[in-house]
Order: C-alpha cells, then sequence, then structure tokens
C-alpha cells in the first residue's frame, strides 16, 4: 500500500529556511541528512505541529495545508501516526491507556487492532505497566503501537532509533521492519543513519540545510554521499532457509544466497543484515578453497574515489536485478584486479562480518 | 476566649478563604493556562498587571475595591441600578480575599502549565483528540499536582487576608469578623491570651497547610517521563 505525498513548502526557522519540494509515492520514504538538515521540521510541518509560511502538503489527494486556500487541517484531522524520537507517551496513563488513546475508533475492529499490534511489537504483556517503568526500547514500541492504532493514512518515524543504544537499535528497526512488511503503512521515517535508512526505505530525500539535494533509490543516492573516512554500509534483506553450525543460510532478492549468524534467528523469518564495505574482499579468477562462507559473484558497476581508497559499487548476479554491494579497496587492488565497469568479480566476506537485525520470533 | 467566639471566628475565616479559594481558582488557572500557553501583544503588561496585588499594600487594594464598588463606583447602585451587596458583608470579604489570592494562584498555576510539555499535547492532538479534550485530559492531569498547590496557596492566602478585606468588608463580629480581623481586634482590646490562642489557633492551619504545599510541590512524581 502507498500514499501519495506532495510537498511544496516554505517554513522560515532561526538557521535557515525549509524549502522543501517533492512528490513522493510512498511505501517507506526515507528524510535522511545531518543534525539540523530540517528533517524534524518537516514531519512537524506534515503532522500539523509547525505552520508552513507558504506552500501546500498533499496526501492521498488531500490537502493538509494550503497557503493559498487557507486550508489548514489541524493535527486531529490529518490522520497522521507520530513517532518522535522521544517517544512522547503520556506519562500519566498506562501502556494500555497510552494505546487506547491513540485509537481513534474503538470498535470490534480497534480492538482486534490493538490486540494485533501489541503481540506483533511484544507489547501484549506491557499493558498494565505505567510508562515510567519502560526501558527505552520498550517505549519505543508502545509509541509505535500508538500511532498504528490509530490506523494513519500516513506514519512518520522521527529517528525512532536515535535515542538507543546499538543492540538494541538494531532490535527495535528488526520490529519496525515487521511492521513495515505486515502492515503496509505508507510511512515517511527520517534518520541520519544510512544504514537505517537503506533496510528501511525504498526511496529516499536527502536534506541540506533544509532543502532537497538529492532523491531517489536509497542504495544509489546514499552511497553517492557516503562518507569517505567512515566506508559504508551495504544492507541487504532476505529469507532464512536454513540454520547449520551456527550459520544461517538466507535467500535475497533474485535467488542469492549469503550467510550470517544464526543467533536469534528461525527458518521461515524474513531478516535484514548490514556488512560494512571495509569487510568486503573483491576476488578475481580462481581463489580455491577460502573460509569466508560468502563468496557472492557480482559485476562492477561504477568505482569511486574516497580519500585515499576506492568504492566498488558491483551488483550482484542474480534471476532479475540483483542488489547492490560496495567494497572499499586500495589504488593498488584496483590496478592488480583489472577492476572496471564491466568486470565480473566474487564479493567476499564472512559470516561473523554480517550485524543481522532481527525481532523476536514467536 | 469563648469557645462559641473562637467556633464563630473560625466558622467565618473558613467560609470566607474558601469561597475566595473558589473564586480564585477558575479564574487563576484560567489565566496561569492563557499566559503559559498563549502569545499576544501586551502580555507583559497583563503579567504585571495581574501581579500588581502580590506588591500594592493591600490596604491600597481594598480602598480601590471599595471605590469600584461605592453607591457611585463603576460597579456601584448608582451604574448598576441595585445594590450588588459587596460593602460591610461577608461577601465583600470573600472578593477581597479573592482579589488578593488571584495572583498568587495564576502565578503557581502558570508555573504547572509550563511544566507540562506542549509537544505531549500535540500528540494528542495527532492522535484525534479535540483541543479541549487535551486540556481536560492531558494537561490538566499532568498539571495536577502544581494546580493542588495554587488552590491551596490561594486558601493560605485568603486565610491570612487582612488589609483589603478590613477596607471593603470591615471587622464586624459574626459577619466579616475573620480570624485575622480577630487577632487584630484583641490586641487593640489589649486581651493578649485571647489575641495569643488565636495565632496558635491559625498558625496550626497554616502548618498544615504548608506542609500539604511542600509535598505537592516537592515530591518526586512516580510518573513521569
Amino acid at each position: 500500500m502507498s500514499s501519495r505525498l506532495e510537498v511544496d513548502i516554505h517554513l522560515r526557522q532561526r538557521q535557515f529556511t525549509l524549502q522543501v519540494r517533492c512528490v513522493a509515492e510512498v511505501r517507506t520514504l526515507g528524510v535522511h541528512g545531518a543534525s539540523g538538515s530540517g528533517k524534524t521540521s518537516l514531519l512537524e510541518a506534515i503532522a500539523g505541529w509547525r505552520r508552513p509560511d507558504a506552500g501546500r502538503l498533499v496526501v492521498d489527494g488531500l490537502a493538509l495545508h494550503d497557503s493559498a486556500r487557507r486550508i489548514d487541517l489541524p493535527p486531529e484531522q490529518r490522520g497522521i501516526g507520530h513517532v518522535p524520537q522521544d517517544a512522547l507517551l503520556w506519562p500519566h496513563w498506562t501502556v494500555g491507556r497510552n494505546m487506547r488513546a491513540g485509537a481513534r475508533r474503538l470498535d470490534s475492529a480497534g480492538e482486534a487492532l490493538l490486540a494485533r499490534t501489541a503481540e506483533m511489537l511484544d507489547i501484549d504483556k506491557l499493558l498494565e505497566r505505567g510508562v515510567g517503568s519502560l526501558s527505552g526500547g520498550e517505549r519505543q514500541r508502545v509509541a509505535l503501537a500508538r500511532a498504528l492504532v490509530g490506523r494513519p493514512r500516513l506514519l512518520l518515524l522521527d529517528e525512532p532509533l536515535a535515542a538507543l543504544d546499538a543492540p538494541l537499535r538494531r532490535r527495535i528497526l528488526a520490529y519496525l521492519l515487521r511492521v513495515r512488511d505486515e502492515l503496509r503503512v505508507p510511512t515517511v521515517f527520517v534518520s541520519h543513519d544510512a544504514s537505517e535508512v537503506q533496510a528501511m526505505c525504498d526511496e529516499v530525500l536527502v536534506l541540506d540545510s533544509g532543502r532537497v539535494v538529492a532523491q531517489g533509490e536509497p542504495a544509489t543516492v546514499l552511497r553517492a554521499g557516503a562518507d569517505a573516512q567512515a566506508g559504508f554500509d551495504n544492507v541487504l534483506a532476505g529469507l532464512v532457509i536454513e540454520l547449520e553450525d551456527g550459520v544461517a543460510t538466507l535467500e535475497l532478492d533474485g535467488g542469492v544466497r549469503a550467510r550470517v549468524p544464526s543467533r536469534g534467528l528461525e527458518p521461515g523469518r524474513r531478516i535484514a543484515f548490514a556488512v560494512h564495505s571495509d569487510e568486503v574482499l573483491l576476488a578475481r579468477g580462481a581463489t580455491g578453497v577460502i573460509s569466508a562462507r560468502n563468496r557472492l559473484p557480482a559485476r562492477v558497476e561504477c568505482l569511486a574515489d574516497v580519500g585515499g581508497a576506492v568504492r566498488v559499487d558491483a551488483r550482484l548476479v542474480a534471476q532479475g536485478r540483483g542488489s547492490l554491494l560496495s567494497a572499499t579497496v586500495t589504488r593498488g587492488a584496483v590496478e592488480e584486479l583489472g577492476l572496471a565497469p564491466g568486470a565480473e568479480v566474487e564479493c567476499v566476506f564472512k559470516a561473523s562480518a554480517c550485524r543481522v537485525w532481527s525481532a523476536p520470533g514467536r | 476566649m469563648e469557645p462559641a467566639v473562637l467556633l464563630e471566628v473560625l466558622s467565618t475565616t473558613l467560609r470566607v478563604a474558601s469561597c475566595a479559594a473558589l473564586v480564585a481558582a477558575p479564574c487563576g488557572i484560567a489565566a496561569g493556562w492563557w499566559l503559559s500557553r498563549k502569545e499576544f501583544p501586551g502580555k507583559s503588561v497583563v503579567e504585571t498587571l495581574l501581579a500588581l496585588p502580590l506588591v500594592l499594600p493591600p490596604v491600597a487594594v481594598g480602598y480601590l475595591l471599595l471605590a469600584l464598588f461605592a453607591r457611585d463606583g463603576w460597579l456601584g447602585e448608582d451604574a448598576l441600578g441595585f445594590d450588588p451587596g459587596v460593602l460591610f458583608t461577608w461577601k465583600g470579604a470573600v472578593l477581597a480575599s479573592a482579589t488578593m489570592a488571584l495572583p498568587l494562584v495564576a502565578r503557581t498555576a502558570r508555573a504547572a502549565f509550563d511544566g507540562v510539555d506542549p509537544r505531549l499535547e500535540l500528540m494528542a492532538r495527532t492522535a484525534g483528540m479535540s483541543p479541549w479534550r487535551v486540556r481536560l485530559c492531558v494537561t490538566l492531569p499532568l498539571a495536577r499536582r502544581g494546580l493542588a498547590a495554587a488552590c491551596m496557596l490561594g486558601f493560605g492566602r485568603a486565610l491570612g487576608e487582612f488589609g483589603a478585606t478590613v477596607v471593603v468588608a470591615g471587622n464586624i463580629p459574626g459577619r466579616t469578623q475573620t480570624i485575622a480581623l480577630a487577632i487584630f481586634g484583641e490586641i487593640q482590646l489589649g486581651r493578649a491570651d485571647a489575641a495569643m490562642q488565636l495565632v496558635a489557633v491559625v498558625a496550626a492551619l497554616a502548618f498544615v497547610l504548608s506542609w500539604s504545599v511542600e509535598r505537592l510541590q516537592g515530591a518526586p512524581r512516580r510518573d513521569t517521563r
């Protein structure tokens, strides 16, 4: 399910004017950029928390704001679900009461959605708890559940993982992936973390000082802007088909098979994982037997100079269009292997180099 | 002091202070909310006017009320066409006490509303609640401790009010004589024991009130975010 989002707004801020103009077919739209680039302001304008100085905001033909027609729907009439970074749970209510307050209608279907959402996000045991006793991850899941039970036409996720530590971030991201795949609510996902955007989104807007500087497929757009020093996280998704000796075999898009650590996984689950470009080796010709569990055939698409190294983007050979994988190598390796667009290579990485994002199974 | 007289003074005092708190609480809470949540031209002037009774001598405030409700005042019999029955009645004592309590209630209520994150209210709007439902279900419950403290402080201020009350309502035993006025009367008559008895009673009341306010304002909230 998708929503058509049309944004053309001017919103004066203290340091810059947010000036966003874009049209996007939203299934999961990423909004990426550094701190202070205007990501949260854009979301708050969509939610009706900030009023643009001029312009229009339309979701699926419904004008949320249109300065020319003097339309400015109040937040309660926009049908938006919002999960901010700090969750903003109402502290005087229990988890259950927070969720009920988020539901616009509590008929039998609403009750069923509430129960299903609580179960999906593993908060069904927390419903009687006060929100003051929740951990950071539990708070984010409750905030997400509260937004979902309102049956929003558009879900806004504003850096929902930013306040969490790395292991918890991976765990909550897995819940977000589950919500994306099972409930299919059109979502705008704000994050300054490129790998999160890659894992979640099928399209991304990149903001800088309040303006859209790039828009397109996350793998392509985010690679172009990747920090040369920091390298780049490859994010891939696939279905667990087998577990053996601590290694899970995944089937990626196009039938490609990859191996990742199996801890906490079970067959039949769809998961995402990340492997850093520094961890991916490229090989040509006969490599003999090696210990790395992943040797994936690919074809080089492009090479980019990133400081002292070269980032090689290669597309995995698959039925149909395979995923893009980046490797960071030295200039000497590029010359020795004769790497150029079109060259056939093997992408080699250890299963243990993969960081798996997975929610607990049931 | 005879117990019957003491009871009468105490009864008048509690009646006047309760009614004054009942008048000042809704007005002060509404004013506190308005000042906390709204921006408008002249806001600082309104804030200053509202704080005036805190710094003006209470006798001066009483005199202004007296002028306002005098026969030829803006709210007097000539202007209204009937006698509002305020001057030298217990209603006058209530009016004077409420006027003196109002700034204290408003300032404390404002601080209580300032302590509620406005984004929690916006989130409630996004969840589909109307502005009034947000005020009732989110803002007021989250500010409840501060608002209860505001009401108690208003009651306490009314309990000890003297200057404005004596000008507007006089010091009429059995009608307008509150405990503060009675202490003044006993001192003037040289009855030190009776005055001390009244001081002991009002000190006990003040202690309970202050203790309650401290508990409300100082105790950590169990349901913090």
